[in-house]
C-alpha cells in the first residue's frame, strides 16, 4: 500500500472541490482504482490517523513515507511568516522537507504549479510555484529538484484542474507510468494539455468564417471580440467537459482565459475583450502564422453564410428558411 | 482559579486555516480567540485593476463559494452602474447559487460535521455512515454531487469559477431541452435526497412546521433510519442543543432576488428572543483593533476602508478584521436566514433549544430541502425565448455595493472606481462576521462568544469546541481574502 498526502498551501480550496467533483469515475471509484493510504487530506484522510502535525512530522522526518505528495496552492517564498501552521511553522519549511523525502511531488493547480492567482500584480509577498514562478523555472525549490523518484515537480495546472488531470496523473505516477519524457515544457503531463481548449469547441464553425459574438449570451466566437484565448490555452477541456460532462468555459459562454498556463491571469488581459492592433487580434492562435491568418481571416468572412451571420450575433437559433 | 489554555489549529475537515485558543477553567471555556492565520492580499490585488476584473478575481477567494463571489462583484458593478439584467439572468443566477448552496451545504454536513460523530470519544452504530471514505453515507453523498452539478455544468459551464455571471446578465442561455435535461438531472438528485437524507418526499419534510412536529416525524421508522433522523437522534443524546449559544443578533440581505427586487426570504438584523430590525449594509464597519492591519480609530465603513497589512503589530491575533451590524457582532448564514425569514420549523426549534450547534446544523439541512425545492421552482420560469443578457456599458467612476446571501451568510462586495480602475474594491465575507476577531470595543464575535461555556472534560480531545466551531461552517479561505 502506497501513502499519499495532500497539502493545503495558500489557496482557495478549489483544487479539493474539483477533485470532489470527479463523475466516471465517482472519487470513491477513482480512490480504490489508486489503491492508496490518504495519510492527510482535509476532508478525506483515513480514518485513526491522528493529527496533521504529527502527521506532516513524521513525514518530514522521514518516518513515514509518502509515495505520493500533493500540494495544493502557492508558496509565499518573501513572507513565509504570513502562511503558517500557527503550531508548526510556514507552509514553505513542510513542504520543502517533505518535497525532498517524497518519491513523486505533484502541483495541482495553477497556483500551486506556476503562481496563479496568488502571483499577480505587486505580489508582495512573492507567492510562486513549487518549481515554476509564472514561466520561470526556479519556484520554491529551484530548476534543479527531482524527487526521490527522479522527476520534477509534476504540474497539473488548471484553475481549478480538472478531476480527470488530478486523479489520471496520479494514477500514472502510482502505477509508474509517467516518465519526463511524457512531461512538455512546463512538466505537465502532455496527454492532458498537448491539446488546446479551442479544440471541439462548439463555435469551430464560427471561428472557421469568423462568425464572431459582439456580446455574452450571443452563439458566435468568442476570440474575435470577447476575449477568448481557447485557442493559446493548452487543455483538452472542450473535449473532455466538466461538471458531468456537461459544460465548458466555451460552452457557458464566457471566454476561456487559458488558465492551465504559466502566465495565468495577468498574461492573460484584458480578460473580456480582444486585445488588436488595427483589426487584427494581437494574439493569434498558437501555430498560425500571422500573414496567413490575416489572408484567410479575410476570406473567410466573405465565404461566411447567412446563417452563420445572423446566428452569431444571436442568442437564440435563427432558421434561415 | 488554574487556567489551563490550550491551542488548536489547524481543524481538521474545515475549510482553510483555522486557528482557535481557548482559556479552560474548571472543565469549561471562559475566553475563546478565533483567529485567521492566513494572509492573502485579494483586496490589495484589485486595486488599480480593471473593474471587470474583480469577476475573475474574487471567485478566487473560494473554492466552495466562488459563485457566490462572482455575482456580488457582477452585482457591485451594475449597482455603479445603475442597470439591470434581464429577468431570466436574475432566474439563472439564482440557479446557480442556489445549486453552490446545496452543494456547500452538503459538503459542510458529509465531509466536516457529521463525520467528527463516527470518530472517537463517540462510538455508535447510526453514526458510522458518517465514516470518511468508509461510511455508507459518506460515499452516497459524494456520488450524490454528479447529478446536481450535472444542472451547474448547464448554467455555469465550468465550476469552480465560472464567469457565467456579468454585469449585464447570464452568458449561457438555456433552450427549452437543456431545461428538459436540467430537470432531469435535478430529478435524480432529489432521489438521493428522498432515499438517503430524509427517508421521505421533500415536501413531507417542508410541511413540519414546529419542533413537535419533527418530534413525530422522528418517530417514523424510514425517518429516524435516515441520515438526518439518525443525526437529529444522535445530537439530542449527546447534548449538540446545549453547545455552542451567545446572545445572537441574527442578519440577512434575503437573497436570491428576483428582477423586481424582492429577495426569496425576508431580509432583517433580528435578535434570538426580541425585536427584528431593517436590513441595510450602510449598517456595517469593519474594526481591526486586534486585526494585524494599519491600525483606525473605532469602525471604518468598507467604502473608506484600505486594509493594508501590518503583521508585526503585537497586540493583534488574526488577518480577518472584526465587522460589527450597527455596532454590535452578528450572525450570518442558514439559522440567520431562517430566523429572519420567519421559517416555523426553525423558529420553533430556536425557541427550544435556543442558538444553539443542533439548531445550526438543522437550520442548514432545512435550507438545503427549501433551496432544492426553489431550484425545480426556478427551472420552470426561465423563458428560452427571452434573453439572459444586456449590453452594460464600461466602468468609469463611481462606487457600488452588492450583497448577496453565500451558502454561509451574508457576503458584501463594496467597489469604488475612479478613471476606469478600481480604486478601492473591500469584501466582508459571512466568516467574517461569524468568526471576527475582537473589536475596537475589545467586544468578542460571535464564535468568540458562543465558546464560552462549552465543556471541556479532556483537553487532549475538545470535541464539543469542534462542534461548536464546525456549527459557523467556518471558511478561513474566504475569511482571509
Amino acid at each position: 500500500m502506497a501513502n499519499l498526502l495532500w497539502i493545503q498551501a495558500v489557496c482557495c480550496g478549489g483544487e479539493t472541490v474539483s477533485l470532489l467533483n470527479s463523475d466516471h469515475p465517482n472519487l470513491q471509484a477513482a480512490m480504490r482504482t489508486l489503491d492508496v493510504t490518504v495519510l492527510w487530506h482535509r476532508y478525506l484522510y483515513d480514518h485513526g490517523r491522528g493529527k496533521m502535525e504529527q502527521v506532516l512530522d513524521e513525514c518530514a522526518a522521514g518516518k513515514l513515507h509518502v509515495d505520493l505528495l500533493v500540494v495544493e496552492g502557492a508558496m509565499y517564498s518573501r513572507a513565509p511568516q504570513a502562511a503558517t501552521w500557527a503550531s508548526g511553522g510556514p507552509y514553505t519549511d513542510w513542504v520543502r522537507a517533505i518535497c525532498s523525502m517524497a518519491d513523486y511531488a505533484v502541483a495541482v493547480g495553477t497556483c500551486a504549479s506556476f503562481g496563479g492567482i496568488m502571483a499577480t500584480g505587486r505580489n508582495p509577498m512573492g507567492a510562486t510555484g513549487l518549481q515554476y514562478c509564472r514561466s520561470e523555472p526556479g519556484g520554491l525549490l529551484g530548476a534543479d529538484y527531482r524527487s526521490r523518484a527522479g522527476l520534477p515537480v509534476v504540474n497539473v495546472p488548471g484553475c481549478p484542474a480538472h478531476p480527470d488531470w488530478i486523479i489520471g496523473t496520479l494514477w500514472a505516477l502510482r502505477s509508474g507510468r509517467l516518465r519526463e519524457a511524457d512531461l512538455d515544457r512546463f512538466n505537465r503531463p502532455r496527454v492532458y494539455y498537448g491539446k488546446l481548449a479551442h479544440h471541439a469547441c462548439p463555435r469551430n464553425e464560427y471561428y472557421e468564417f469568423k462568425a464572431s459574438a459582439t456580446a455574452y449570451s450571443q452563439q458566435g466566437c468568442l476570440f474575435e471580440n470577447l476575449g477568448c484565448k481557447g485557442t493559446l490555452c493548452e487543455s483538452d477541456c472542450n473535449e473532455r467537459l466538466w461538471l458531468t460532462r456537461t459544460g465548458s468555459c466555451t460552452r457557458g459562454g464566457f471566454p476561456c482565459l487559458s488558465c492551465t498556463s504559466p502566465e495565468f491571469p495577468d498574461g492573460f488581459a484584458p480578460f473580456f475583450e480582444t486585445a488588436k492592433l488595427g483589426d487584427i487580434p494581437t494574439s493569434l492562435p498558437l501555430d498560425v502564422p500571422k500573414a496567413w491568418y490575416v489572408g484567410i481571416s479575410g476570406l473567410s468572412k466573405l465565404a461566411c453564410p447567412e446563417r452563420l451571420r445572423r446566428n452569431a450575433v444571436s442568442f437564440k437559433p435563427v432558421l434561415i428558411e | 482559579m488554574a487556567t489551563k489554555t490550550i491551542v488548536f489549529s489547524p481543524f481538521a475537515r474545515l475549510e482553510g486555516d483555522l486557528q482557535v485558543k481557548v482559556d479552560v477553567e474548571e472543565g469549561r471555556v471562559v475566553r475563546a480567540y478565533a483567529s485567521g492565520t492566513l494572509y492573502r492580499g485579494f483586496e490589495a490585488l484589485l486595486r488599480g485593476r480593471d473593474p471587470l476584473d474583480a469577476i475573475v478575481i474574487t471567485p478566487r477567494v473560494c473554492g466552495q463559494c466562488g459563485l457566490a463571489h462572482s455575482a456580488a462583484s457582477a452585482g457591485a458593478i451594475r449597482s455603479l452602474l445603475g442597470t439591470q439584467m434581464p429577468p431570466n439572468a436574475y432566474v439563472a443566477t439564482n440557479v446557480m447559487l442556489a445549486i453552490e448552496l446545496v452543494l456547500s451545504h452538503l459538503a459542510h454536513f458529509y465531509l466536516s460535521f457529521a463525520p467528527d460523530l463516527a470518530e472517537p470519544p463517540y462510538d455508535d452504530e447510526a453514526t458510522r455512515r458518517f465514516l470518511p471514505l468508509r461510511g455508507s453515507s459518506f460515499l452516497g453523498a459524494l456520488r450524490a454531487r454528479e447529478e446536481i452539478l450535472g444542472v451547474l455544468g448547464l448554467f455555469a459551464g465550468k465550476w469552480p469559477n465560472t464567469l457565467a455571471i456579468q454585469p449585464g446578465g447570464t452568458t449561457r442561455p438555456l433552450d427549452a431541452s437543456e431545461i428538459r435535461r436540467a430537470r432531469g438531472l435535478l430529478g435524480e438528485f432529489t432521489e438521493f435526497v428522498r432515499q438517503q437524507v430524509i427517508g421521505c418526499e421533500p415536501d413531507e419534510w417542508l410541511a413540519l412546521r414546529s419542533a413537535s412536529d419533527l418530534d413525530a416525524w422522528l418517530g417514523e421508522g424510514a425517518h429516524a433510519a435516515s441520515d438526518v433522523g439518525a443525526f437529529a437522534t444522535f445530537s439530542l443524546k449527546q447534548g449538540l442543543d446545549r453547545l455552542g449559544k451567545w446572545p445572537a443578533r441574527f442578519m440577512s440581505s434575503g437573497g436570491w432576488p428576483r428582477a423586481t427586487g424582492e429577495t426569496l426570504m425576508k431580509p432583517g438584523a433580528c435578535e434570538a428572543d426580541g425585536d427584528a430590525a431593517e436590513f441595510c449594509p450602510g449598517k456595517m464597519l469593519e474594526h481591526v483593533k486586534h486585526s494585524w492591519y494599519d491600525p483606525s480609530e473605532g469602525g471604518v465603513h468598507p467604502f473608506d476602508g484600505e486594509g493594508e497589512p501590518a503583521p508585526d503589530r503585537a497586540d493583534a491575533y488574526s488577518w480577518a478584521k472584526a465587522p460589527r451590524y450597527a455596532g454590535a457582532p452578528a450572525e450570518a448564514g442558514p439559522l440567520a436566514r431562517m430566523v429572519n425569514d420567519g421559517d416555523p420549523l426553525v423558529v420553533g426549534l430556536l425557541r427550544r433549544h435556543g442558538p444553539s450547534a443542533f439548531v445550526r446544523e438543522m437550520a442548514r439541512l432545512h435550507e438545503t430541502l427549501r433551496l432544492l425545492r426553489q431550484i425545480g421552482i426556478w427551472l420552470n420560469e426561465v423563458a428560452p425565448e427571452e434573453p439572459f443578457y444586456r449590453e452594460t456599458p464600461r466602468v468609469e467612476s463611481g462606487s457600488g455595493v452588492a450583497v448577496v446571501e453565500a451558502p454561509r451568510g451574508t457576503l458584501g462586495h463594496w467597489l469604488r472606481a475612479e478613471g476606469g480602475k478600481i480604486r478601492n474594491y473591500q469584501i466582508i465575507t459571512p466568516t467574517g462576521w461569524n468568526l471576527s476577531p475582537r473589536d475596537s470595543e475589545d467586544r468578542p464575535g460571535p464564535l468568540e462568544m458562543a465558546l464560552v461555556g462549552t465543556p471541556v472534560p479532556d483537553l487532549a480531545r475538545p470535541v464539543a469546541i469542534s462542534h461548536v466551531v464546525k456549527s459557523f461552517d467556518p471558511c478561513l479561505f474566504c475569511t482571509v481574502h
